[in-house]
């Protein structure tokens, strides 16, 4: 029973750990998203900038800066897989963003790239190693200068960061057209505002505000984490009636005992603390086991089989090691969820064995 | 200081058929008594001990241990009842298996509020003076018929209770175990406990410390 119960708590714990822990990477990575992100689109579809558009968006009041960003997706047939390639300006910001979340160096000659964790264990790619890549007229030679972290890795897994020509090259997109802006505000409250405002300024904008993004996310990893525990409901209820069987049959030998218990002049208040004590040392014993098992196995072995149904939005799935991001609430609703249920589950045939009289009790008669 | 069971009547259903296991046993018990109550198998020994002991209440009649009426106490003021007052031998001696001798002598002891040192002296006392002392840390489970049968009377006895109620007390155990435990019930009845054994081994029924034989059939008390 102990087993079953830890393992059915590990279930929930891993899809509880690994939806927060998600959530704080989601977090993380949408902390550095601009405050605005301008794309246009053409026909309902996502289109080129046009470079002009900078320096109106720039002049906006409200507005702190405007980045004109090169980016977007290359198929590469080897791994049947988007590679999604990062243009990188000389003065951008990512310089001091990426400072500790790289092995090796940033791009600084023309082929230079840094690549995914997850891509280079795919290709088999070591730093110093050249590459490669299907360009729009051909392949391209790139030569890998820097890795991203694993810690990092729900962010890169598949991304080739590049400076912006050869990104360009990569991506065959002409010189001044960009993929969209990324806008700085001088007050994050007044987005929507701006939003608006750029859209009404470029038709056929669309502009992406960061909450927005940040609602989606948190949809996202909610619907998913959702959706693995609504599978795992069924177990639970499985648990819950063999503990109910079990004990509802309160085995004869337990039903013997409380009668024992009775014979020798215990009160049913008696019988029933010390029933309840076996009961949460059990739930607390077998829960506590499978909250730490579910600790190991999402956070040390990175949630093999479950990480599938929750990492799938990328081509090139993360071999991610999460970061552990727990509040203690965490743990303790999880024990909550298991143990209350474990133990009124216990204790309601334990009563009525309890006020039976002893005679009955020990001859199993109701 | 006296038990007696007044046209005691207890019956079972059992399906659709009602089954009289004692039918109108009337039986006084007094103070520094060994008494046997004799029997077949089936014949209602165990249910009358059980009614003598509180631990079930009889269908009617009456049943009153030291003056007090069974039948209209509470369910708690009779476990306290049994506790203080009635120790219990059962036929399948009822200790706990994945216990030590010791936790199962110590079960009557631990509700009554004793501290634990004292109640493990006690204990022990009484396990040592059954010749098992160096069994008290067994488990159950582990100790011979005959070990498990002393250490069932220890606990029966570890209250010091004023009515002792056995069940087949020399089924498990060879005519030397039997006789030691006759020899101890009779200790305890010079000691004014009253005894009530229920038996169907002549080697109980024909000894000198029983004071008296009353024999069962069929729920009846035969004359």
């Amino acid at each position: 029973m102990m087993v079953g119960l830890a393992f059915i708590t590990m279930l929930f714990a891993s899809v509880v750990f690994l939806t927060d822990a998600l959530r704080h990477e989601s977090r993380l990575g949408i902390d550095q998203l601009p405050d605005l992100m301008v794309q246009r689109t053409v026909a309902g579809r996502p289109a080129l900038v046009d470079a002009t558009h900078v320096a109106t968006l720039a002049a906006m009041r409200g507005v702190e800066s405007v980045t004109p960003r090169v980016w977007g997706y290359l198929y590469v047939p080897s791994l049947e897989a988007n590679l999604t390639i990062v243009g990188m300006r000389s003065d951008g910001p990512e310089h001091g963003a990426l400072d500790g979340a790289l092995d090796g160096a940033l791009p600084s000659g023309e082929n230079d790239v840094v690549v995914g964790s997850t891509l280079a264990e795919r290709l088999g790619l070591q730093l110093g190693d050249q590459v490669a890549l299907p360009a729009a007229d051909g392949y391209q030679l790139v030569h890998i200068v820097g890795l991203f972290r694993s810690t990092s890795a729900l962010r890169t897994a598949d991304v080739v960061l590049a400076a912006e020509p050869l990104a360009r090259t990569l991506l065959g997109m002409p010189e001044e057209l960009y993929t969209d802006l990324a806008v700085e505000l001088r007050v994050a409250s007044e987005a929507s505002v701006i939003a608006n405002r750029a859209a009404e300024l470029f038709p056929g904008a669309r502009v992406l505000q960061r909450t927005l993004l940040e609602r989606t996310h948190a949809l996202t990893f909610d619907a998913r984490g959702g959706l693995v525990s609504v599978l795992l409901l069924p177990a639970l209820a499985a648990l819950l009636l063999l503990a109910w069987d079990r004990l509802t049959g309160l085995g004869e030998v337990e039903r013997r005992e409380i009668g024992i218990l009775k014979a020798v002049g215990w009160q049913t208040s008696e019988v029933l603390e010390v029933r309840l004590l076996e009961q949460l040392i059990v739930a607390l014993t077998g829960a506590s086991l499978g909250v730490s098992l579910a600790y190991g196995y999402v956070f040390w072995l990175g949630a093999p089989g479950l990480s599938g149904a929750l990492f799938g939005w990328s081509a090139l799935y993360p071999e991610l090691r999460l970061t552990p991001h727990l509040d203690a609430s965490t743990p303790l609703s999880i024990l909550a969820a298991v143990v209350l249920p474990y133990v009124a589950v216990g204790l309601v045939p334990a009563f009525r064995a309890a006020v039976m009289d002893p005679l009955d009790a020990q001859r199993g008669r109701s | 200081m006296s038990v007696e069971l007044v046209d005691v009547h207890k019956r079972y259903q059992d399906g659709r058929r009602t089954h009289e296991a004692v039918a109108g046993v009337s039986l006084s018990l007094t103070a520094g008594s060994l008494t046997v109550l004799a029997g077949p198998s089936g014949s209602g020994k165990s249910t009358l001990l059980a009614l003598a002991g509180g631990m079930t209440t009889p269908t009617s009649g009456d049943v009153r241990l030291f003056g007090q009426s069974i039948v209209t106490l509470r369910d708690h003021h009779r476990a306290r009842l049994r506790r203080e007052r009635v120790g219990f031998v059962f036929q399948d001696l009822g200790l706990i298996g994945s216990l030590t001798l010791l936790d199962n002598v110590l079960l009557p002891l631990l509700p009554s509020g004793a501290s634990n040192a004292a109640a493990e002296t006690h204990a022990r006392a009484w396990l040592a003076r059954l010749g098992l002392g160096d069994l008290a840390d067994s488990r159950a489970d582990k100790l011979s018929g005959g070990e498990r049968q002393r250490g069932a009377l220890a606990r029966a006895v570890v209250t010091s209770p004023d009515l002792l109620l056995l069940d087949e007390p020399t089924a498990h155990v060879d005519r030397e175990s039997a006789a030691e435990i006759v020899r101890a019930l009779g200790e305890l009845r010079d000691a004014g406990t009253i005894i009530l054994a229920s038996t169907h081994d002549p080697r109980l029924v024909e000894r000198e410390e029983v004071d008296r034989v009353v024999e069962l059939r069929d729920g009846r008390l035969l004359a």
